[in-house]
């Protein structure tokens, strides 16, 4: 008995030995890895009409699988989409992209038509777009938006197949990372009036031109995957064969399958970096996007007073709050502007604009500060308001900043912390003392943050004013707005007075910390949306 | 028969228009709106896109259209996933959230049974303590702690099962061990409870004078009289597997309704809300039915329509 089954173990073993080394001289042959991966996200796909998505995971896949005039490339640039180069004119206000010839996966060539239309669509107000707003410079776009105007007047045009111009209503510097954005993204008529609300409803429900083809996706599953696209322009350049996707919407779950080896990457959440920092595989990535507190100057007065101001952003000890507080990969700020997002010839615009009082820990001055500007203001203490989201993180962050800011003298401060969208609406309406905010990029451009601050903004909840800040957003708006290099210095100092007025009191940068496989090689991370890129991806 | 049908399925209609009621001004009393970039918008836009999806008509106005739809068996277009009809996208995801609770049910059932009557004829042995313990521990245990640590040892240490995902039997397995447990100790605590009595009731000492053997005295007495306290805790047993699945779905990945659920409320979606807010009440009114049905099939003497037999 015994050595009967001794000896079906040994035959197994022999058998798969045979087996194995079958397939271990099969894949030296063809001298490459399997161009295959499984990628997680949190969430799945919403919708794949380009008109109408709001989220991330859908931009993501859209970006994969369809293409603007222009990508997104490394480094804060551009790099020809479908059009192989484009023109600015001299005021500014007329970009021509000239389009390069290439198909739809239907066979269908892609126009400057294709482009006009899809604008058109997502302007138009039976569209119910949530990013129309995204099109407002674009000549006549928000008369259309408001039903105001007839469709045709809108400022793109296309002249003949291959020629697109695109009017706006006045300069815009970075129009050109907007263009790479999937909200620009041609749109073919034919497909779009044959499904008519069904479009983009599942993956056979829409035409691609991208370097990947969406399969698997029937418009509400959790699984799907993108598969090489061989009627791309470009598709030479596209190593990867197949990505798997897996919408999987717990982190442990994520985790647990990241280390069976069934998921090559995944995000990590607070705790699960404590464990993973020191992995191999630990990647954080810079997000664009700053948390900060805004501080009402309009219902408390007490922070017109730049003292006081300045005391509470030298009592936060931001590096003690990334490291142990949230603990999750954020980084303490430079600026408000974050960092790793804009950089030009080769210098990173949080590095130039760089005020270090601005988001420096100094107990000693902040107390000193605080005195000054409570002896200015006539007060002896404060009791005030900390209004935040209501998610751990939020809480952590309300708790921790508390116990910071009641280390000044007779400063008594109070937690409120709120469902996200019950807080939007306090902090838009000014109910508020001091709340914490974030603001994430459109795009990469410093403009998209600093807009905000301008006196008029309406997110400009603290209401903080400064004429001279005013005056240099305008200015690099306007007459600077065609020389690059004027434009990037107004801008800079624009920020740098921010800081040094300590207009806002930047808290963190929030970044995305993950696990990926190291055999995964080429992946493009992008501090905006659409974050995430696999036309260069390959497995080594 | 007919009868008690007719007016079952009437008062299940009254309570699935209570319901729809109820949660459609509740949902209007929920802060925010369903759009999600809500911070980038100005009042203006806002309005323009309300008007699009009828936000803009006074409540009662949406109510009835609401209500209307309804009926037809539309429950709108949902917010979250552009131009996807929520009966769609409830009916894709249905499959899954029926096979891990049917599962579920069916297993933690019967094996609670077993327990609780095992726990029952061996009253005050050690298989009677272990029993007891096992329920306690899986009426204790949260189906989602339990479901942390199935997924742990035995998909990622022993890796038995797969993780997550979905795709065929195996992957059911997990979930179903997740939502199966809290059912299985309820049956088994009141299994045991009910066949003790049961046990030492008179018609099964005369069973045992007329010498039958124990195993037929188990199945054709003590048993059947013993269900029917059983077939009451259904109800309240299908209302745990529904809560449960929300968290165990998101947590093994299962592409079902719970974790939609979820999702749906986080974003405001308010059309698949009401959804499956109807769907699940639609459920429990059905399971409800078909337990008052069961009782009169076990036990002749409570009869559906008493008043005309």
């Amino acid at each position: 008995m015994k050595l009967n089954s001794l000896a079906k173990l040994g035959g197994v073993a022999l058998l798969s030995a045979v087996v194995l080394a079958g397939c271990g001289s099969k894949s030296s042959q063809s001298g490459s890895k399997k161009q295959t991966l499984t990628w997680t996200t949190p969430s799945n796909i919403a919708t794949m009409d380009t008109s109408t998505m709001t989220d991330l995971y859908s931009a993501q896949t859209a970006n994969a699988t369809n293409q603007g005039l222009l990508q997104m490339a490394p480094g804060n640039k551009v790099k020809p989409g479908v059009a192989k180069s484009y023109t600015v004119s001299k005021d500014g206000k007329t970009w021509t992209f000239n389009l390069r010839k290439s198909n739809w996966s239907n066979g269908d060539p892609v126009t400057a038509k294709d482009f006009v239309f899809a604008w058109q669509r997502t302007v138009k107000p039976k569209t119910a777009s949530q990013y129309a707003y995204i099109f407002a410079n674009i000549k006549n776009a928000a008369k259309i938006n408001a039903g105001k105007m007839a469709l045709s007047k809108m400022g793109v045009k296309a002249e003949g197949n291959y020629k697109l111009v695109v009017s706006l209503n006045k300069p815009q510097s970075y129009f050109k990372f907007m263009v790479a954005q999937p909200e620009f993204f041609p749109q073919n008529s034919k497909v779009v009036n044959k499904y008519g609300s069904k479009y983009a409803t599942n993956a056979k429900r829409n035409v691609y031109n991208g370097p990947f083809l969406l399969k698997g996706w029937n418009g509400t599953n959790d699984t799907w995957k993108l598969v090489k696209n061989s009627k791309y322009w470009d598709a030479k350049a596209v190593k990867m064969q197949t990505i798997n996707f897996q919408a999987v919407k717990d982190p442990s779950t994520s985790l647990n399958g990241y280390q069976s080896g069934k998921f090559d990457y995944t995000t990590l959440n607070g705790t699960q970096v404590k464990q993973y920092k020191n992995d191999k595989d630990y990647k954080v990535n810079k997000e664009a996007s700053t948390f900060y507190l805004e501080l009402n100057e309009k219902k408390d007065p007490i922070f017109k007073n730049k003292n006081i101001r300045k005391a509470i952003s030298y009592a936060i000890d931001r590096s003690q709050f990334v490291n142990k507080v949230l603990a999750d990969g954020s980084q303490a700020p430079k600026g408000y502007v974050p960092d790793a997002m804009s950089e030009r010839n080769g210098k990173d615009f949080a590095d130039q604009a760089y005020v270090k009082s601005g988001v420096s820990y100094n107990l000693a001055q902040a107390k000193k500060y605080w005195a000054k500007g409570l002896q200015e203001t006539g007060k002896k203490s404060v009791s005030l308001n900390l209004l935040s989201d209501d998610t751990d993180g939020a809480k952590k962050s309300t708790e921790f900043i508390q116990s910071q800011l009641t280390k000044l003298p007779g400063f008594k401060v109070t937690n409120q912390n709120l469902p996200f969208k019950t807080r939007l609406s306090r902090s838009q309406n000014g109910q508020f003392d001091m709340v914490i905010s974030a603001w994430i990029a459109d795009y990469p451009d410093p403009s998209n943050f600093l807009d905000l601050f301008t006196s008029t903004n309406s997110y400009n909840n603290g209401k903080w004013k400064n004429a001279q800040y005013d005056a240099l957003i305008k200015k690099s708006e306007n007459q600077d707005a065609n020389n690059e290099a004027a434009r990037w210095n107004d801008m800079v100092q624009a920020e740098k007075i921010l800081m040094n007025d300590q207009g806002v009191v930047p808290l963190y940068q929030q970044a995305l910390s993950t696990l990926q496989k190291s055999k995964v090689k080429g992946v493009q991370f992008y501090p905006t949306s659409p974050q995430y890129g696999w036309q260069n991806a390959y497995i080594k | 028969m007919v009868k008690y049908l007719g007016k079952r399925i009437f008062y299940i209609v009254l309570t699935l228009f209570i319901v729809s009621t109820i949660t459609f001004f509740l949902m209007k009393f929920m802060p925010g709106t369903p759009l999600t970039n809500q911070a980038k918008l100005t009042p203006g836009q806002i309005h323009q896109i309300y008007k699009q999806y009828g936000l803009d008509k006074p409540v009662w106005q949406q109510y009835l259209v609401y209500l209307a739809g309804v009926v037809h068996g539309n429950f709108g277009i949902s917010f979250q996933f552009s131009n996807q009809a929520v009966s769609y996208l409830i009916g894709s995801r249905m499959g899954p959230s029926l096979i891990i609770g049917g599962q579920g049910m069916v297993l933690g059932v019967l094996v609670g049974l077993v327990v609780g009557s095992l726990g029952a004829v061996k009253a005050n042995t050690w298989i009677d303590t272990t029993a007891t313990i096992v329920s306690i521990l899986f009426v204790s245990i949260p189906s989602f702690v339990l479901a942390v640590l199935l997924q742990y040892y035995l998909g990622l240490k022993l890796r038995w099962f797969p993780i997550a995902d979905w795709g065929g039997f195996m992957y059911t397995v997990l979930p179903t061990l997740a939502l199966a447990a809290s059912p299985l100790a309820e049956t088994a605590r009141f299994m045991r409870t009910e066949m003790v009595d049961v046990l030492s009731s008179d018609y099964i000492e005369l069973a045992k004078a007329k010498g039958l053997g124990k195993v037929g005295i188990i199945y054709h007495h003590a048993l059947r009289n013993s269900l029917i306290p059983i077939i009451t805790i259904i109800g309240p047993l299908t209302v745990n597997i529904m809560t449960g699945s929300m968290v165990v779905e998101n947590i093994f990945s299962v592409p079902g309704i719970g974790e939609q659920f979820v999702k749906s409320v986080l974003t405001n979606d308010y059309p698949t809300i009401m959804g499956l807010t109807i769907v699940y009440c639609a459920m429990l009114c059905v399971v409800l039915l078909i337990t008052d049905i069961l009782y009169g099939l076990i036990d002749p003497r409570i009869r559906l329509s008493g008043n005309n037999n």
